[in-house]
């Protein structure tokens, strides 16, 4: 399932297509009068070839969410679907393959195993699943985040804008149909951040890759298409085309919603 | 919060992570404490036997020293004359003297022709029934045995052997062979030691087991008005006599106690050795444990560092939780080695030898000496890591926790290691320039201990290489996940190193021996091929001697041209210049020269078994100043001085059985009266030309008459030497099984500490697809390399000690080098078992690891 991010699904003149979708999803954790919602009845689609973040003050549960979109965490109710799978109720085999197959992943920190080098690490959602990577599709990705002088380093070798952009080559290589950044450039520097995150929307903008990244930057917002707000396991808002002033606004309102609850 | 209180709350909280240490260290110290608990209740037992049945003064003949000496050869025991019981009767402040005959030269056949008796090499005891006998047996059932044709049996050997009273035994002995009627049955009182035990009356045992009026002891009562020193001396005074001595009932038991607590010593300090194994392989799992706990805590430390904690008490709180750990694991440890000890006696009790647990002695020393050395390996263990961790810097907290993969081997360690390895292996060529076993000797144990810890310091850099042509042998088929595996192996040279080592000192062992033992025998049947010219050689499978009428029977067999007995003979030999010393003689036939070739470096093995010769050793020859034609004064055991001539002088290391000094039946029977005449260990036969099944068929049917004979012809006998090599091999690979098992321990820790370390990085490949199938595959894979580069290890280095051994060994007739390729298979086999079985839990616990947590920042 390594289809390009083209939208083959629908006609011009439909809706547009749905990469990832959660359809009333409840996450709770505990049980009765300790019980914490996590997620509330969230319902949201994530569109295909576009590069969506998903915002909200910490504990809004803005990473439950991205999780549960990515199979990683169970739901307690609803249904999550990657393209026309509905991965709840999916055994662990099927969502482990489904990951491997399917999703991309770039995490905050510790992203790359120490023990292999960078082109290692960038073919081993491959070499897992046992497919032989496409080395002109390889050459390009690796070409795009700028590391072909540095494949045969080991992790611990590379600077961390370095490692984070192993990470995003890992994460294209495989032409997932859905990549999940979590705070993907939460512990680099601003310029670091900043390549980072310009390789991602010129993945998206180039290659036609679909990108959810969870985020509380407002600075790392603005690079997306649409912006999703989250508040106490509910979406509260949406954005499009944001800028990061705007964006600052707007979460400068949850600041001091925040607060006063 | 105090050092102390911290390194509490570390030890619990981490509790699982040391329990595996800890049960390497209650291994071991269940080892110790069990084997000292053991060999000192079986003292115990044997003590309270000889107390028990002593009475105030024993007389005996001065020859027997005491009762485990090898008997008399001729298969009579030593005896005082039968005049002896009423001249110390008469003593002044005796109140009885009661003399007995007592015997383990005779086998007990039941009726079915098997015989009767304990399987496990203790004795069958025959004695007169007296009172003496009640101090350790209980009130007789049915009725005693009276006149020749009756015997009263123990109650063991009954209830093992099915037989009672009105049941018929057939008893031979040096006298003959004659049937007897049990009259009845008798139970242990005490302990029963094992052996079995058949009662005659007093003129039946003095004529079947001495052919003699006389005691082999005197049992004396004093009548209470005086002191057993003072009663010694008054017996000694009235018989008499340098042929008797006369113990006091405390020098008696003194006596016992100490000829048999040589023979607890040796066990005592084998098992320990063993149980040193196995805590020096406890030492790597110990310095492993905490090397990766403290790698674990880097941070903690750190931070604990930047608030203020000194080295000092950092270096501190590490060490005192590896006293916590050495204080558990050492207090299991002694109270497993108390179950260890019944479980040991329950096995000794099911072979025959009843312990009872009633007298489990445990002396305060045990739980001391298992404590303190539980205690002491354990903080040696972790000294090294408790530094480590001391030298972590504040900066420490603020970095990311290191990432173990890039931890080298030091260098200096590697040179280190290296050089010693390489001096040890030097010396154990040495082993192969020098022809003296005095230098060879030191040059083995100087080269095993230099190869051992060189090996154990120089694993870490051997890590790379040999991994790396393990994974390309083994791992190619596995595809990425035999990659991952093989970059976890080799990421931290120095945890696989010593994890590696650990099962490298038993497997090195294991290989060691075998190389010997296969050499052994392989030597050994070359030279039975080179040396042995008989068709056939008897013995008992017991290794008693042959009594008289088995010999008679097996000499008049049918269709053999000749026989040679082979007796054993010891002596009190003189030189021309005056220089004594005692020699075992071979005695055997004039025609031995055609069972047995024999080399001689001067004359011939027929001139040393002429009427009147004797042959020599070279060394002995050589020392002595002895040559051919010198004379010798020679005193036989139980004969008159004679002068004797040397005819012959045995070639160094030439004799496949027996000594180098041969002298033929026929002279030792000028100066020796025909009872004192040892008893043949072995017959050796020769058949008649192409007779060879008949007369083999015959000597079967001879030896008929005493189930414990074995007629075997060359290829028996080597088939035998095998089986013995082998059971010998096996005792002792049974007991290497402890060390292996705590090395396995070790792989199993290794693995789940790294697990545990690893969390974030399977949580990051269960993300990005790696299936749990895959990452348990990959946990195995890696434990099975780390396995397999220890039996590398273990085997090269345990070929190298083997081949030395085999060197030093070569001296004294093994010279035959056979590689044991079997073993060493057998080796790389269980080793990739042992990979598999200690990642089965690791690898589990794994695959449950919930990925959200793995992978959530911190």
């Amino acid at each position: 399932m390594t289809t390009p991010a083209v939208d083959e699904t629908n006609g011009p003149s439909g809706p547009p297509a749905v990469a990832a979708r959660a359809d009333n999803v409840t996450k709770a954790y505990g049980a009765g009068d300790t019980q914490v919602l996590a997620l509330d009845q969230v319902s949201v689609g994530i569109d295909k070839g576009a590069f969506t973040a998903i915002m909200g003050p910490s504990g809004s549960g803005k990473s439950t969410l991205m999780h549960c979109l990515a199979g990683l965490d169970s739901v307690t109710s609803g249904q999550v679907w990657i393209g026309d799978t509905e991965i709840t109720g999916l055994k662990e085999k099927h969502l482990t393959r489904l990951r491997r197959d399917n999703i991309g992943f770039i995490f905050q920190a510790f992203n790359l195993l120490p023990t292999l080098t960078a082109a290692e690490n960038i073919t081993l959602p491959m070499d897992i699943a046992g497919t032989k990577p496409d080395k002109e599709w390889l050459d390009t990705v690796v070409n795009t985040v700028g590391l072909s002088g540095r494949l045969g380093h080991r992790p611990n070798q590379l600077s961390g804008g370095q490692q984070q952009r192993v990470a995003v080559a890992r994460a294209l290589a495989s032409r997932p149909e859905i990549i999940f950044g979590d705070e993907p450039t939460g512990n680099l520097d601003s310029r670091a951040g900043a390549e980072v995150l310009q390789f991602l929307r010129r993945s998206v903008d180039d290659l036609g890759q679909t990108i959810v990244m969870v985020t509380h930057d407002p600075v790392a917002a603005a690079y997306a298409d649409r912006i999703v707000f989250l508040a106490d396991g509910r979406i509260v808002d949406e954005m499009f085309s944001p800028t990061a002033d705007k964006v600052l606004d707007r979460m400068r309102g949850f600041d001091a919603q925040g607060r006063t609850s | 919060m105090s050092v102390v209180k911290t390194s509490l709350r570390n030890f619990f909280a981490h509790k699982g992570r040391m329990i595996l240490s800890g049960m390497a260290v209650t291994l071991s110290v269940a080892f110790v404490c069990g084997t000292l608990v053991f060999t000192a209740t079986m003292q115990t037992t044997f003590d309270k036997l000889f107390s028990q049945s002593a009475s105030n003064v024993m007389v005996s003949p001065a020859t027997a020293e005491s009762s485990f000496e090898e008997g008399n050869p001729s298969g009579r025991p030593d005896s005082l004359p039968g005049s002896i019981v009423d001249d110390i009767e008469a003593v002044d402040g005796v109140e009885t003297a009661t003399g007995v005959v007592e015997s383990t030269s005779i086998v007990a056949i039941g009726p079915d022709n098997d015989t009767v008796g304990p399987t496990t090499g203790a004795p069958t005891i025959g004695i007169n029934w007296s009172d003496v006998e009640l101090r350790i047996m209980e009130e007789p059932e049915g009725a005693l045995p009276q006149g020749p044709g009756e015997v009263m049996i123990d109650g063991d050997t009954a209830s093992s052997s099915g037989l009672g009273i009105g049941d018929t035994l057939s008893i031979v002995s040096v006298t003959g062979t004659s049937d007897y009627a049990i009259t009845g049955v008798v139970d242990f009182a005490t302990t029963n030691p094992g052996a079995s035990i058949v009662y005659f009356d007093l003129a039946t045992a003095q004529e079947i087991l001495l052919g003699a009026d006389g005691f082999t002891t005197v049992y004396v009562d004093s009548d209470g008005n005086v002191s057993d020193a003072e009663l010694r001396d008054r017996v000694e005074a009235a018989v008499d006599s340098d042929d008797v001595r006369v113990l006091t009932a405390d020098e008696f038991i003194q006596e016992n106690q100490d000829a048999l607590g040589e023979v607890f010593d040796i066990i005592r300090y084998v098992l320990l050795a063993f149980a040193m194994i196995s805590l020096l392989v406890g030492v790597f799992l110990i310095v492993n444990t905490f090397t990766m706990l403290v790698a674990q805590r880097t941070r903690e430390i750190g931070l604990f560092r930047a608030i203020g904690a000194s080295r000092k008490q950092i270096n501190r709180s590490v060490l005192i939780e590896a006293l916590l750990l050495g204080v558990f694991g050492s207090v299991l440890g002694f109270l497993a080695g108390l179950g260890l000890a019944v479980g040991l006696m329950a096995l000794m009790g099911a072979i025959g030898l009843n312990i009872s647990t009633d007298d489990l002695t445990v002396s305060a020393a045990v739980p001391i000496t298992g404590i303190v050395l539980g205690i002491t390996v354990t903080l040696v263990a972790a000294y090294f890591p408790a530094r480590r961790a001391g030298k972590i810097t504040p900066m420490a907290a603020l970095q990311d926790a290191g990432i173990p993969g890039d931890v080298r081997a030091g260098r200096i360690r590697a040179a280190i290691g290296g050089l010693l390895t390489v001096v040890g292996a030097l010396l154990l060529v040495l082993t192969t320039t020098t022809d003296e076993v005095g230098p060879a000797s030191g040059y083995v144990a100087g080269g095993l201990l230099l190869t051992l810890v060189g090996m154990v310091v120089f694993a870490p850099a051997l890590v790379g290489s040999v991994v790396k042509v393990l994974s390309s042998v083994l791992l190619r088929g596995f595809g990425p996940v035999g990659r991952l595996a093989e970059r976890n192996a080799l990421r931290n040279p120095r945890r696989t190193g010593g994890t590696a080592s650990a099962l490298m000192i038993g497997l090195a062992l294991v290989t060691s021996l075998a190389v010997v033992g296969s050499s052994m025998i392989s030597s050994a049947s070359k030279q039975i091929d080179e040396a042995i010219g008989a068709d056939f050689m008897i013995q008992t499978s017991n290794w008693q001697p042959i009594p008289p009428d088995a010999a008679d029977a097996l000499r008049n067999a049918d269709h053999l041209s000749a026989t040679s007995d082979f007796m054993l003979m010891p002596a009190q030999v003189t030189t021309p210049d005056g220089e004594t010393y005692e020699q075992s003689f071979s005695v055997v036939d004039e025609s031995f020269p055609d069972m047995m070739r024999v080399e001689m470096s001067e004359g011939s093995l027929g001139e040393a078994l002429a009427p009147g010769n004797v042959s020599i050793d070279a060394g002995r020859a050589e020392r002595e100043g002895v040559e051919v034609g010198d004379e010798l004064t020679i005193t036989f055991r139980g004969g008159e001085e004679t002068t004797l001539t040397v005819g012959a002088i045995v070639a160094p290391g030439s004799e496949a059985e027996g000594s180098p000094a041969y002298t033929s039946v026929a002279t030792v029977a000028e100066s020796v009266p025909e009872d004192a005449m040892p008893l043949p260990w072995m017959i050796m036969a020769l058949a008649d030309e192409g007779m060879v099944d008949e007369a083999r068929a015959s000597l079967e049917e001879a030896a008929g008459a005493l189930p414990t004979l074995e007629v075997r012809d060359q290829a028996d006998y080597k088939k035998m030497i095998e089986e013995q090599v082998g059971q010998l091999l096996n005792m002792t690979y049974g007991l290497l099984a402890l060390a292996i098992i705590v090395a396995i321990l070790g792989v199993v820790n290794t693995l789940a500490l790294s697990v545990v370390e690893r969390t974030r990085e399977i949580g990051l490949m269960r993300a990005i697809g790696l299936s749990r199938r895959q990452l348990r595959r990959m946990i195995r894979l890696e434990s099975v390399v780390i396995a397999l580069f220890g039996a590398v290890l273990g085997v090269g280095m345990g070929l190298a000690w083997g081949l030395a051994a085999q060197q030093l060994l070569a001296m004294e007739g093994m010279d035959v080098l056979v590689l044991p390729w079997a073993t060493i298979i057998v080796v790389f086999i269980g080793a990739a078992l042992v990979g598999l079985l200690a990642a089965l839990v690791p690898a589990f616990r794994a695959g449950r690891m919930n990925i959200l947590n793995a992978i959530a920042t911190e």
